[in-house]
């Protein structure tokens, strides 16, 4: 039951703290989004300790189910934990009109994310997935009156959903192969459908968690507030993509291919955002690309089988990368730009620059903080599926050390020599508070290294954690001491535009490698082109047969009552004989059900035809009007053709249902 | 008390037609009170409803002994939920403002009338019987096109009438030959269901098929057979738009469903797979071409063909699962079907009503002449938000429901035509964000700056449509419960 509060809390305080809040103060509105979550995550640390679970019966094969089991427990307490943290960041840090709205679809994030992380079933998966992108939408699109910032949110929208269709195949496989969608069904499924699962949950993880090749919609998520983009990037929405894989990678494993590709997929994201990182001199798009390269890593642990180390980096990730994006929001709003080149605010914003000090430490994993065990647990996996794998996350964890010195010396760093002492600015010591909590967080994790760590990672996730060689140990972390050398060179290299790789590597990587623009050219504007195309097509050529069908009926009607004179009258009359025949035959009921249709039929298009003569005075088109009052003519013609001349009426009885007759006689 | 939720309106349309001289409010609430009397006999007819599977609170009268024509009705749980979503939506639509051209009195008797006809269709146990009402729908909708649409109305009325028409004159050449294969003739549909008429029939049974896929595929509207939508739906009122989406297109699944699915099982078993891939070039091409218009009723109408291709999708995947040994998916299917029909009609209803409160505001359906009317009408867009994510299928709200059961349903029968259909689901949600983004992101234009929200009526009906779409949502077994046991009796498990 405390599952099912710690979701549906925040879900219903969301919408309302949006819907009574407008009208009160901020502190009111602000304390009370922070007081809802603080109670969340109070369940969700109860929900944890009891194991607890839950379930709804929606119809047949339809089972909503929670359960807080195993990593959902502690990932639910992280979500909750760093959801409080910047909701109370951004009741102080966001402008007033639509702060209540901003923080209750804050809350109601929390709550999807809660959902998401608590399920225990794809149904119950696909509905947080889905939500989370939709809420992410209205998140990113705060901004609403501007309409760049929109078209970035239905950029995330779009791209986001495209991957949660995988999820839509993979219930729809498991429901095929086990008549169930709980998680626990998996084990059961059957080699070719179990693929589909996991190819459909491979895209799916892949686009939530802005993997290669969808990580760009990250960058256009960057147009929402600072604290949608923390909360999006550490806790919620990126992480539900890691998380799914944590939480379903086992039973996925037997499917061959998986575990390989969720490596490459992993690997190509951690050097390409890293490199990305180091180029980018945007605050935020640092920690963006950041984002991408760090779950591509949890993409190597899950790939390699090492799920307990992909659960703990993605509880570390959380809290560091939330303070990173809070500590570059206090920058931001200091400074007044994003450009972190021309910040070095240690001076005037000593405090959040000592946070943001052990954010970056944090990301670079450097021990004895947590992230570097968890990074450490990685490079071990990996190191012990190959020398190729091993290698290139060695390469990976050099660039996060080089592009956290980097970022950290720009943006937080002392003051160059040259540059003039700036006034000091007040931050909000609720801002503050929530950077330190954070970077307290953040310190408290380092207890991993201490020996009971392991142990306590192992029984939370159920799963193995293994043991990396000393030499590789220290291979790491030299690497590591080498990255954040190259990041400090790169920061204070005024040389090279105060920063950054080389121009042509800044080319190289410009615009996420420019897939924005391949998947516009090669996607997008092909789909509106056809889009259009088609509703053109649509108009004039689907529309086409009936038009001229209509054209036909026109002629036809002024040509037939010849034909029917000169010819049929002539060549049914022997048909007559035959049609009478028949009809006796098959007895008066074709009389009077005939007889009643062909009186209904006269009626109804007589009437036709009059309404158009009415409706003719102006506009109507031609070629309508036309078949309707030949219609009307054939109509009245029908009628005559009742009044007595009982051989025609046989005629129209006989040539109505003769193709029935003949298939009747045919078919039995 | 079937056949009085049938009939009260067409009583209720004779008491507006003698309110010629009354003012316009009094004509309004009294179509809407008399609107409402078979909204409430139906849910007293829920309320004693089994759900046993067989057809129940049947009521019948010797009509035309001779030819096996009865007067028969009842209902099972598809039949049931369809019955009650249109008379919520008959309710909603005459309730909802539009201009009625001094003519209200004859406007409600026709929105009336629709009411009876309509509902007769879904609780008529005879086949004539269902003949009779299917035809009627056209008279009525004609009408209500031709007399007060807009633009080319009587052009659009008559393009409606005649295309459809077509289709329900093949559809009656099946009836009959369905008929004619009965013995003794019966037009009972309890019967024809038990008696599968012409199983092993050969090639009149494959013809009546046909004929009733033709003329079923126009009404619902499959591609190719839809182009008679567009034009009918941008030239309606939007009242009578809601009813042609909501509750008129159901008629044609409806038909699907328990005419060819229930007495033809044979033949829609072996021809389950062409159904299916039109079904699917139905639902992306629907998505696609939606897509492509820069009008907004005409965007909304072509939804209507995309939401219809799921439906015949579920419907035809559950057909083709018949006796292949996977009950719980081919249920699974007919029930998401059914629950797209209705999800379909109250969202789609009201994506209509509220087009028609842009036309009422602004005269006009170009998407191009909208924008930034976020701040200026937020009940608008709140509503409008609301039933296009709806459409578009997101979870919490009907159409994921209805969607998620239709495509895990159809995946375990053919899941590469399911692979495809899923593209559709894409394409709806950018199509919707788009049109969100135009009509009430960015920039407020200047003609738009005294723009009134909704006002009382238009909240109150809209807020009562969308209440259903998030009680479906959320907590969707009080509707699955009743078509789960029709569905259950259909696939015979």
């Amino acid at each position: 039951m405390s599952a099912l509060a710690a979701v549906a809390l925040p879900l219903l305080a969301g919408p309302a703290l949006w819907a009574v809040g407008a009208r009160r103060a901020r502190r009111q509105v602000g304390g009370a989004a922070a007081a809802a979550l603080a109670a969340t995550l109070l369940l969700a640390v109860v929900a944890a300790v009891d194991a607890s679970t839950w379930a709804l019966e929606w119809g047949a094969g339809l089972r909503l189910t929670l359960s807080a089991v195993g990593v959902a427990g502690p990932v639910a307490v992280l979500v909750a934990a760093v959801g409080a943290t910047v909701v109370a960041y951004a009741s102080v840090h966001e402008d007033d009109p639509g702060l209540a709205r901003l923080l209750g679809l804050l809350v109601a994030f929390v709550g999807v994310m809660q959902l998401l992380v608590l399920a225990a079933d794809l149904l119950t998966l696909l509905i947080a997935w889905e939500l989370s992108a939709a809420l992410s939408w209205a998140l990113i699109g705060s901004n609403w009156a501007n309409g760049g910032d929109v078209s970035r949110a239905a950029h995330a929208f779009n791209v986001t959903r495209a991957g949660s269709l995988g999820l839509v195949l993979a219930a729809g496989a498991a429901f095929a192969g086990s008549g169930s969608l709980e998680y626990t069904a998996l084990d059961g499924l059957d080699a070719g459908l179990l693929a589909v699962v996991a190819g459909g949950l491979l895209v799916a993880a892949a686009s939530k968690s802005a993997q290669v090749p969808f990580s760009p919609w990250l960058y256009s998520a960057m147009a929402g507030p600072t604290p949608v983009s923390a909360l999006l990037h550490s806790a919620t929405m990126v992480a539900a993509g890691a998380y799914a894989l944590v939480r379903l990678g086992e039973p996925l494993s037997a499917v061959g291919w998986f575990g390989p590709t969720v490596v490459a997929v992993g690997l190509t994201t951690a050097v390409a955002g890293g490199v990305l990182a180091l180029t980018e001199s945007h605050g935020k798009r640092i920690l963006a690309a950041s984002t991408s390269a760090q779950y591509g890593l949890m993409f190597v642990a899950v790939g390699v089988g090492a799920s307990a180390a992909a659960a703990a980096h993605l509880v570390a990730h959380g809290l560091f990368k939330s303070l990173l994006f809070l500590a570059v929001g206090v920058g931001i709003h200091a400074t007044g730009t994003a450009d972190v080149r021309s910040w070095r605010l240690r001076r005037r914003l000593p405090r959040v620059a000592a946070a943001a000090g052990i954010g970056s430490l944090a990301l670079a994993a450097v021990p004895p903080l947590g992230a570097a065990w968890t990074k450490e647990q990685i490079t071990a996996a990996a190191l012990a599926a190959g020398p190729f794998v091993g290698g290139l996350a060695l390469f990976a964890g050099l660039l996060s050390a080089a592009y956290a010195a980097r970022l950290y010396v720009l943006s937080f760093g002392g003051p160059p020599r040259t540059g003039a002492a700036p006034p000091a600015g007040r931050v909000p010591t609720v801002e503050i508070g929530a950077v330190a909590v954070l970077a307290a967080g953040s310190v408290a994790l380092g207890a991993l290294w201490l020996p009971g760590g392991r142990g306590v990672v192992e029984a939370l996730t159920g799963t193995r954690v293994a043991h990396g060689a000393a030499w590789e140990f220290v291979v790491s972390l030299a690497l590591v001491a080498t990255g954040l050398v190259w990041g400090r060179a790169l920061a204070t290299d005024t040389e090279r535009s105060a920063g950054g790789l080389p121009a042509w590597m800044r080319r190289v990587t410009a615009d996420w490698y420019r897939i924005p623009t391949a998947s516009r050219r090669l996607v997008a504007d092909p789909a509106l082109a056809l889009a259009a195309g088609l509703a053109r097509f649509d108009d004039v050529v689907i529309d086409a047969p009936a038009r001229s069908l209509a054209t036909i009926g026109v002629r036809a009607a002024n040509v037939l009552p010849r034909f029917d004179d000169a010819v049929v009258d002539g060549a049914v009359r022997g048909a007559v004989r035959l049609g009478r025949a028949l009809s006796r035959l098959l007895g008066w009921w074709v009389e009077r059900g005939v007889d009643g249709v062909v009186a209904a039929l006269a009626a109804a298009t007589g009437r036709i035809g009059d309404l158009s003569r009415l409706g003719d005075d102006r506009g109507v088109d031609r070629t309508v009007e036309g078949i309707a009052r030949s219609v009307g003519v054939a109509g009245r013609r029908s009628r005559a053709l009742q009044s007595g001349l009982a051989h025609r009426y046989y005629v129209i009885a006989v040539v109505g249902l003769a193709a029935l007759f003949v298939a009747a006689a045919a078919g039995r | 008390m079937l056949s009085a939720a049938v009939f009260a309106p067409l009583v209720g349309a004779v008491v507006v037609l003698l309110l010629r001289r009354a003012a316009a409010a009094t004509q309004r609430w009294t179509a809407v009170g008399l609107a409402a009397v078979p909204l409430v006999l139906l849910l007293a007819a829920w309320a004693r409803f089994d759900g046993t599977g067989s057809f129940e609170l049947v009521e019948s009268l010797p009509w035309i002994p001779s030819l096996g024509v009865s007067y028969k009705v009842g209902v099972d749980g598809i039949s049931l939920v369809l019955a009650v979503m249109s008379a919520l939506l008959f309710v909603a639509s005459a309730a909802y403002p539009v201009d009625v051209k001094e003519r209200g009195h004859e406007y409600f008797a026709w929105v009336l009338f629709l009411e009876c006809v309509s509902l007769g269709v879904f609780l008529a146990l005879d086949l004539f019987l269902f003949y009779v009402f299917f035809d009627l729908s056209l008279v009525g909708m004609y009408f209500l096109i031709g007399v007060w649409g807009h633009g080319e109305a009587r052009r659009a009325a008559l393009k409606f009438f005649i295309y459809t028409l077509a289709g329900s004159l093949v559809m009656l050449l099946a009836i009959l030959g369905l008929y004619l294969a009965t013995d003794p003739l019966t037009f009972d549909m309890p019967t024809l269901i038990a008696e599968q008429p012409l199983a092993g029939s050969g090639l009149v049974g494959t013809l009546v098929f046909f004929g009733f896929a033709f003329g079923l595929g126009v009404k619902t509207p499959l591609v190719p057979v839809h182009t008679w939508l567009p034009p009918a739906h941008v030239d309606a009122p939007a009242p009578a738009s809601a009813i042609l989406a909501g509750v008129l297109l159901k008629l044609g699944t409806y038909g699907f469903i328990r005419i060819m699915l229930q007495m033809m099982t044979e033949q829609f078993v072996r021809f389950a797979f062409p159904l299916a891939v039109v079904a699917v070039v139905s639902i992306v091409y629907g998505a696609l071409v939606a897509l492509g218009q820069p009008n907004l009723k005409r965007r909304i109408a072509y939804t209507s063909v995309n939401h219809m291709g799921y439906t015949i999708l579920g419907i035809a995947a559950a057909a083709a699962a018949i006796g292949a040994g996977d009950e719980r998916a081919q249920a699974l299917a007919l029930t998401g079907a059914t629950v797209e029909m209705v999800a379909h009609g109250l969202i789609t209803g009201a994506l209509f009503l509220l087009s028609g409160s842009f036309w009422q505001r602004g005269g006009s359906y170009e998407i191009a002449d909208y924008g930034g009317l976020a701040g200026r009408a937020p009940l608008l867009t709140g509503a409008f938000l609301v039933a296009a994510f709806a459409s578009l299928g997101l979870p919490g709200l009907a159409g994921f429901v209805a969607e998620f059961q239709i495509f895990v349903g159809a995946f375990a029968v053919y899941p590469v035509l399911a692979g495809i259909g899923l593209l559709g689901i894409l394409v709806t949600a950018a199509l919707f964000l788009q049109l969100l983004q135009r009509l009430f992101l960015g920039d407020l234009p200047r003609r738009w700056s005294s723009w009134r929200d909704l006002d009382r009526v238009e909240t109150t009906v809209l807020a009562s449509l969308l209440f259903f779409v998030v009680a479906i949502g959320v907590y969707p077994r009080w509707l699955l419960t009743p078509i789960e046991s029709a569905a259950r009796a259909i696939m015979g498990t």
